[in-house]
């Protein structure tokens, strides 16, 4: 099985490794862009809950409470391929002749023009998206409980002052917003991080899907190292890695929970 | 409301490149089933159907790229124009050509057989009481299917390694699948394991899998096959991915 520091140096450094190393990148990005998006999609969706639109609000309450309900795994294998189906179908429109529509009932895609090939780039910005979506649903919940907390006096006050509505929204609500939403979003990103996971369910080749075919067996000789089963140590590897980032994502939220209660009375209890 | 989702669609579409636009030939492959096609010590894709399907773009002028896929799904990522050639050790069957076409074989019809622990001893004749191991969609898995499923538990894998996983851990007591990637395992396994029972003739060679409208491509393959054949090209990468077959000759006329 070889021997020496030197052999597992050169192992651990092969090209195979190095490929798993960088797709760090993937689940790193794929987390990014879904924190983005699901801010974004909690910001939105804590909007519509409070809306003073009957309507608004039925869109905001359906929205968090179904997706919350839905588990995501299944979203995240739902949402990239109605997505992609949907463009195909709008492609189909335009770039499909009849005869081909015509001859191709039942057959997806309509016709072969109208077929979108999704890269790994494509899948993973869908992904980024899907986490968003999904989790933007829980930081919905989590905003609007926050936004829910923080004391009327506040508001009042600003509004004595002479303030305009949208200053009091933005100025106070929202700045005051921060400390009662930040333990709940801290909980909603390291849920997130977690379910970057399910990248590999999308073609990206990332860490978890380098892992398993790292540690898979190896029983022949032209694929490099013979060895028996070693993936309970790259899954031990992972492990750790995730740890990591958690522990990293928790110093972060720290930092931001002290920025947050700045100046504030309550800030000092949570 | 429909509009604004249309237009963020087309930006989208834009934004990540010209999805659309194709100017290489794309080869799916499985990149799990060493010596044919397996992810190599440098990350990258090797083995036989890869050193193949470059031979054959380059007679046939095609710039091709090579694209890892899942097994199982491979025939219906061929249809909805996710690559354009199917290389992944697939061999020509009935079943298969109701779906796709495929080229010439350019591997040999060969056996399959079962793979075992060098400990063990079955009576092949009558299988009874086995755990029998196959990699899912294959033609063994058919094979076990229609003809060992009586007696024996037959458990399905998603990919090959995960099978021989399975057999070296004791979870399944034989593998069956095909005789030369049996007898590449064997040889590396230093003595762990072994080929056993009979050589079962199933499976017609190992082709190219194109759309069946894509014709011209088909054309364009088959004709750099028949090149390479003739030239000896083909054997020569027989042998040095499956020394363990002899030294043939397989094609060269």
């Amino acid at each position: 099985m070889g021997d020496g520091i030197g052999f597992w140096l050169e192992y651990l450094t092969n090209g195979k490794h190095l490929a798993w190393y960088a797709s760090v990148q993937y689940t790193l990005i794929a987390a990014l862009i879904g924190g983005v998006c699901a801010l974004l999609f909690g910001l939105g969706g804590a909007a519509l809950k409070r809306s003073s639109i009957g309507p608004l609000r039925l869109i905001g309450s359906a929205y968090t409470n179904m997706v919350r309900g839905i588990p995501d795994v299944l979203f995240f294998l739902f949402f990239p391929l109605a997505f992609e189906q949907l463009i195909e179908l709008l492609a189909s429109r335009s770039v499909c002749s009849a005869a081909d529509l015509a001859a191709n009932v039942g057959v997806w895609p309509p016709c072969p023009a109208a077929n979108w090939l999704l890269t790994q780039t494509e899948y993973l910005i869908l992904a980024g998206v899907s986490l968003g979506i999904v989790y933007g649903a829980f930081t919905a919940n989590v905003i609007s409980g926050a936004l829910n907390a923080v004391p009327r006096g506040q508001l009042e006050a600003g509004r004595a002052f002479g303030m305009s509505n949208g200053q009091v929204f933005w100025n106070i609500h929202v700045r005051q917003m921060w400390v009662y939403a930040l333990p709940g979003l801290s909980n909603c990103w390291l849920l997130l991080i977690k379910s970057t996971s399910l990248l590999s369910l999308l073609q990206i080749v990332d860490l978890v899907r380098w892992a398993d075919r790292l540690g898979a067996p190896n029983f022949n000789r032209s694929a490099g190292l013979i060895h028996p089963d070693w993936r309970w140590a790259y899954y031990l590897a992972l492990l750790a890695f995730f740890i990591v980032l958690t522990f990293i994502s928790e110093k972060v939220f720290a930092a931001l929970t002290r920025w947050a209660s700045k100046g504030m009375a309550v800030g000092a209890a949570t | 409301m429909k509009r604004l989702a249309i237009a963020a669609a087309a930006a989208f579409v834009v934004l990540t490149g010209a999805a659309y636009a194709q100017t290489t030939t794309r080869i799916g492959t499985e990149g799990a089933y060493a010596p044919w096609n397996f992810v190599n010590a440098d990350g990258k894709l090797a083995g036989f159907d890869i050193d193949v399907g470059n031979e054959l773009c380059k007679r046939a002028g095609l710039q091709c790229e090579f694209i890892q896929t899942a097994w199982d799904t491979i025939i219906p990522n061929l249809n909805a124009g996710n690559f354009d050639i199917i290389m992944a050790g697939m061999s020509i069957t009935d079943e298969r050509k109701a779906a796709i076409d495929f080229t010439a074989d350019y591997s040999p019809p060969e056996t399959s057989s079962f793979l075992s622990a060098a400990a063990t001893a079955f009576d092949y004749n009558a299988l009874k009481g086995i755990k029998i191991g196959t990699q899912g969609g294959t033609i063994q898995a058919a094979y076990a299917d229609a003809n060992l499923k009586d007696g024996n538990t037959l458990v399905s894998f998603e990919t090959a390694d995960a099978a021989l996983a399975d057999l070296s851990a004791g979870n399944v007591d034989v593998v069956l699948a095909d005789n030369s990637t049996n007898q590449e395992t064997v040889a590396s396994s230093g003595g762990a394991l072994k080929v056993d029972g009979p050589q079962i003739p199933i499976g017609g060679g190992v082709g190219a899998g194109v759309r069946k409208a894509d014709t011209e491509l088909k054309t364009k393959l088959d004709t750099a096959l028949a090149e390479a054949k003739a030239d000896g090209t083909i054997d020569k990468l027989i042998v040095q991915w499956f020394p363990e077959r002899g030294p043939g000759p397989y094609y060269k006329k």
